[in-house]
């Protein structure tokens, strides 16, 4: 009796797990010729629908040209989980065949082994130089560019006009545009600070301009432990000009919401370009433009910061590799791809890209021809963060600008040592 | 003494409905503002909707896929209370029984691991589930939930059973009765009360957690509301009545059937907290 | 003895499904993470090595950590106070109610039916929204306030939030208590002339101890690893200035540097501040209830 009574409760927990395992394998018919999974994870869950599309297309062009039935599983965890999910599948040995990452980590997704050389592929082979330069590691090209992007402040047409303002070119220039605006009833800036990067870009854009125009060797002098932060202090002299003259209420702003608010006339100007696909869908009428934003009263170091944020890298241990560098060659397909950069809002990247740019895109580009431009600089992303948080909080008055600089030279040093 | 005493009735109850008004508020709030359009919202957040328009509503639906989440949310918390009821029923009521060292042991065990945080398993969980097999698996998630529930569910059941007089279970023993049988038509019946307590804060617990099934579940037909819902937010972060819509769909179920089952959740709750 | 090891063997039958799902899935893991709070591995490559203490000692000078430690000690006592009164009070308020008790025990009740992610956007909806709302069209001006974005207020709005969440069931589990009161007892104390507080604390306080004591435990327990509420409400900003340790870990493990190690290390702390606290508090509550 007792016997048969353990022996169904063995059973009983069996089943239990036994069902757990069972759902996990998946069955082979065996009648299609060749059968292949791909999987695929993107930050980019606002773009849904059109990459969930851009898959099913490559399936079918998989099948049509290759005679391989692909599922392509598409997965987009929003973006403030998207490292952690993407870090626990590398780690868990359950790598995406193709994931994205952003572009200043791509030296060191290289490093762990992650990412496949794509060197010589058909795909990265289209791609402007000035944009491949941002996706190489020691000449060699680990990643696909997705979003690249010129960026500097933008603003609203029409509000510019009505206060006959033309565009700032220095510091001062930019004080006076702050007053003119505000003589005519309009808010400067549009404040949007919820999200830590959303603040975090004026570090980028100050330190940038003043990096490319005056303290070329900064930078590299902050990775051997040599610089500080207290040489670049000009930079707040920006940053504090922002925040006096912005729209209140910043730290219940997200990005997307100060875009949308931005398109309705809160403010003249809105330091972030990412947002400018939010801004055309609430109000399709509204007129912007780009200029890059002034550091200092020399306009050597007023450029436009070029940069590329995602990229898409294949996983260099898949099981699909070669499947994989197909879909990374798709996503510049000569074809197909122009309508789905276009579609996602992004700037062209390759020739093949032969749609029309918005016009503010048109304006930014203009400063790129005349060479007033500069490649975003590579900081170590927890210095990133940290300024980013630091802007919050300098903001909110929790600290001042001779707080923020110790604690931000003691993030670059620990990154630095991190990194060794 | 009785004017006195409707007075009190009165005078409490009105105050009390203070205090319930703003619990509901931000819950009412939301559903007002689900139904309007953005323009709507913008300009008035505090009024009444113009009209009782879908939209939102519709739009959201789809995007969410709500049935197929709901139908892994259901499947995935029943599975888990059934494994966490079942498994510590037995072991709680059995540990509490046994008066070895052993069992002091296992039992000491089981209370000690209540405390520890999931953040510091996460990463070697998920090590853990995809060595098994069950990534992507509403079922092995299920496991899990067992795995981190049933510490919390034999504390509850240990300390019931310690509350039950032993001598129906020796009379059982006398005649003949293995403990097996003993368990099922005797004590199992008895916990009763005990396993609707565990079976409704395990339920709670399953339904609302997010970050578990977050690392576990990747592919999106196996996602559960939340996830769904968390996911919308990425594609809508500008449009509060979208989000608003989504937030109210995923309350749904659990305001629903809280409403229907309000006294066994109540009862659930009190007594096992009390007697456990 | 015989007795002794069948009892272990039918012991061991029973707890065997229990114990497997838990070994395998909490034990396991728990010991692994401990392993690695000594290792520098990064959560990224393949390769780690083993560093001893060193991630402890780096731990004792690390004011973020600390700050967030401190943030979490506050809003724990925050919670056990305001949470816990209130809810008495609620459930001593609702119990008193002739006609109606139920209508107020599930409105009460109900936030605790949903999500605290979804509860934590439902308020900044209020936050962002619906203050501001008030502020501009009322003049209601005390409203005209970053509730979730200052951190002068962040912690005020986190610690409503919280207890919006867990009142109702705090509550519930009173009110069973209060249930237990028998009547005879509190009549008695009446013929005896007590007014109503008197009643309230040497007939019904004692009774309702147990409730006390798990409502106590609960909160305790969640509240130190507190990470929903803070997650969707100020994502731990502005800044640093609303991180609790979850929070601290998370960021730690996920974010900037990426030290899965030195980020473990740091749970193995959190685990062992819990673990005493709890353990401290059932003693003591253990020890007063056996007293009565």
């Amino acid at each position: 009796m007792k016997k048969k009574v353990l022996s169904i409760m063995l059973c009983l927990a069996l089943t239990a797990s036994a069902v757990g395992c069972g759902s996990g394998g998946s069955e082979d018919n065996g009648e299609k010729p060749e059968e292949a999974e791909l999987n695929i994870l993107m930050s980019f869950p606002q773009y849904m629908e059109q990459w969930e599309g851009y898959c099913r297309q490559f399936e079918e062009k998989m099948l049509e040209e290759e005679n391989i039935k692909v599922k392509v599983n598409l997965e987009m965890p929003s973006s403030d989980q998207y490292d952690s999910v993407l870090q626990t599948r590398l780690t868990g040995d359950d790598a995406p065949d193709l994931f994205t990452i952003h572009a200043n980590n791509i030296a060191k997704y290289t490093e762990a082994g992650y990412l496949a050389d794509l060197t010589g592929s058909e795909g990265v082979s289209k791609v402007y130089d000035d944009v491949k330069k941002t996706v190489m590691v020691d000449e060699k090209v680990m990643a696909v560019p997705i979003e690249s992007t010129a960026w500097g402040v933008v603003y609203n047409k029409e509000m510019f006009e009505d206060a006959g303002i033309e565009l700032p070119e220095t510091l001062d220039d930019l004080r006076q545009v702050c007053e003119k605006l505000k003589a005519k009833g309009y808010t400067p800036f549009m404040l949007a600070f919820q999200e830590q990067w959303v603040p975090q870009l004026m570090t980028a854009l100050t330190l940038g301009g003043l990096v490319s125009g005056e303290k070329t060797d900064w930078l590299d002098r902050m990775y051997e432990d040599q610089g500080s932060y207290e040489e670049v202090k000009e930079i707040f002299d920006v940053i504090d000009l922002i925040m006096e003259n912005g729209t209140d209420r910043a730290m219940e702003e997200g990005a997307e919401m100060g875009a949308a608010d931005f398109a309705n006339g809160k403010a003249a100007m809105y330091v972030n370009g990412f947002s400018t696909a939010t801004m055309m869908e609430t109000n399709p009428d509204l007129q912007i433009g780009m200029f890059p934003l002034p550091v200092n009263d020399n306009e050597e170091c007023t450029k436009i910061n070029l940069s590329t944020s995602t990229v898409l890298g294949v996983y260099e241990g898949g099981e699909q590799k070669e499947l994989a560098m197909k879909f990374a060659d798709y996503v510049l397909d000569d074809e197909d791809s122009s309508q789905l950069f276009q579609d996602c809002g992004f700037n062209p990247i390759a020739p093949c890209h032969d749609y029309e740019t918005t016009p503010w895109v048109q304006e930014a580009y203009k400063y790129v021809e005349e060479g007033r431009s500069y490649q975003d600089l590579v900081l170590p992303s927890a210095v990133t963060d940290e300024q980013g948080k630091l802007l919050q909080e300098l903001y909110v008055g929790n600290v001042t600008v001779d707080d923020i600089i110790p604690r931000l030279d003691q993030a670059f040093q620990e990154a630095n040592k991190l990194a060794q | 003494m009785k004017r006195r005493k409707r007075a009190y009735q009165i005078t409490i109850k009105v105050l009390l409905g203070i205090v319930g008004l703003f619990t509901m508020a931000p819950i009412l709030l939301a559903l007002m503002n689900s139904f309007k359009t953005n323009g709507e919202l913008l300009s008035n957040v505090i009024a009444l909707p113009k009209a009782l328009d879908l939209e939102n509503y519709i739009r959201t639906f789809d995007k969410m896929s709500y049935w197929r989440s709901l139908g892994n949310t259901v499947f995935l918390a029943a599975f888990s209370v059934i494994l966490i009821c079942l498994f510590s029923a037995m072991a709680g009521w059995k540990l509490c029984r046994t008066k070895t060292k052993l069992a002091k042991v296992i039992y000491g065990l089981f209370v000690f691991s209540m405390l520890i945080p999931f953040s510091s398993i996460m990463i070697p969980l998920y090590k853990v589930v995809l060595s098994l097999g069950l990534k992507n698996s509403l079922a092995g998630l299920s496991l899990i939930y067992a795995g981190t529930g049933t510490s919390m569910a034999i504390f509850i059941y240990y300390g019931f059973v310690k509350s039950i007089p032993i001598e129906l279970e020796e009379a059982a023993a006398i005649d003949g009765c293995s403990s097996i049988k003993t368990f099922f038509l005797i004590v199992f019946p008895m916990l009763k009360a005990t396993t609707a307590t565990v079976c409704i804060t395990n339920m709670l617990w399953v339904w609302n957690d997010f970050l578990l099934p977050l690392i576990v579940l990747s592919d999106n037909e196996k996602y559960t509301l939340l996830l769904s819902t968390n996911t919308l937010f990425g594609q809508y972060s500008s449009d509060w009545t979208a989000i608003l819509s989504a937030l109210i769909l995923a309350a749904l179920p659990a305001i629903v059937l809280y409403i229907v089952f309000q006294k066994q959740i109540m009862r659930g709750i009190a007594d096992g907290a009390v007697k456990g | 003895m015989k007795y002794k090891r069948n009892g272990n063997v039918s012991l061991l039958l029973f707890t065997l499904p229990a114990l497997a799902v838990y070994i395998i899935f909490k034990l396991y893991p728990a010991v692994s993470g401990i392993f690695y709070s000594l290792t520098n591995w990064n959560g990224l490559s393949r390769e780690y090595d083993f560093v001893g203490m060193e991630n402890f000692v780096e731990l004792l000078t690390d004011t973020y950590f600390w700050d967030s430690l401190k943030f979490t000690t506050l809003y724990v006592i925050a919670l056990l106070l305001v949470a816990n009164a209130a809810a008495l009070i609620l459930a001593v308020a609702v119990e008193s109610v002739k006609k109606g008790k139920g209508v107020f025990r599930t409105i009460f009740c109900l936030p605790n039916m949903i999500s605290m992610i979804i509860g934590g956007y439902m308020w900044q909806f209020i936050f962002y929204k619906v203050f501001y709302y008030m502020a501009d069209n009322f003049g209601w001006k005390f409203l005209d306030k970053s509730w979730a974005g200052d951190s002068k207020y962040a912690f005020l709005s986190i610690v409503i939030v919280a207890a919006w969440g867990c009142i109702g069931y705090l509550m519930i589990i009173y009110m069973a208590g209060l249930q237990g009161v028998p009547a005879h007892l509190l009549e008695a104390a009446a013929l005896d002339g007590a007014n109503g507080w008197q009643k309230f604390w040497n007939v019904t306080f004692p009774m309702i101890r147990p409730a006390l004591t798990i409502c106590i435990f609960w909160t305790l327990n969640s509240a130190f690893q507190v990470f929903d509420v803070i997650y969707s409400l100020t994502g731990g900003g502005p800044g640093r200035s609303t991180q609790s340790v979850a929070i601290n870990i998370y960021e730690e493990a996920f974010q900037g540097n990426i030290r899965y190690g030195y980020a473990t290390a740091k749970s193995t702390v959190l685990f062992l501040i819990i673990f005493v606290i709890t353990a401290v508090q059932l003693k003591i509550m253990q020890k007063k209830e056996e007293e009565l």
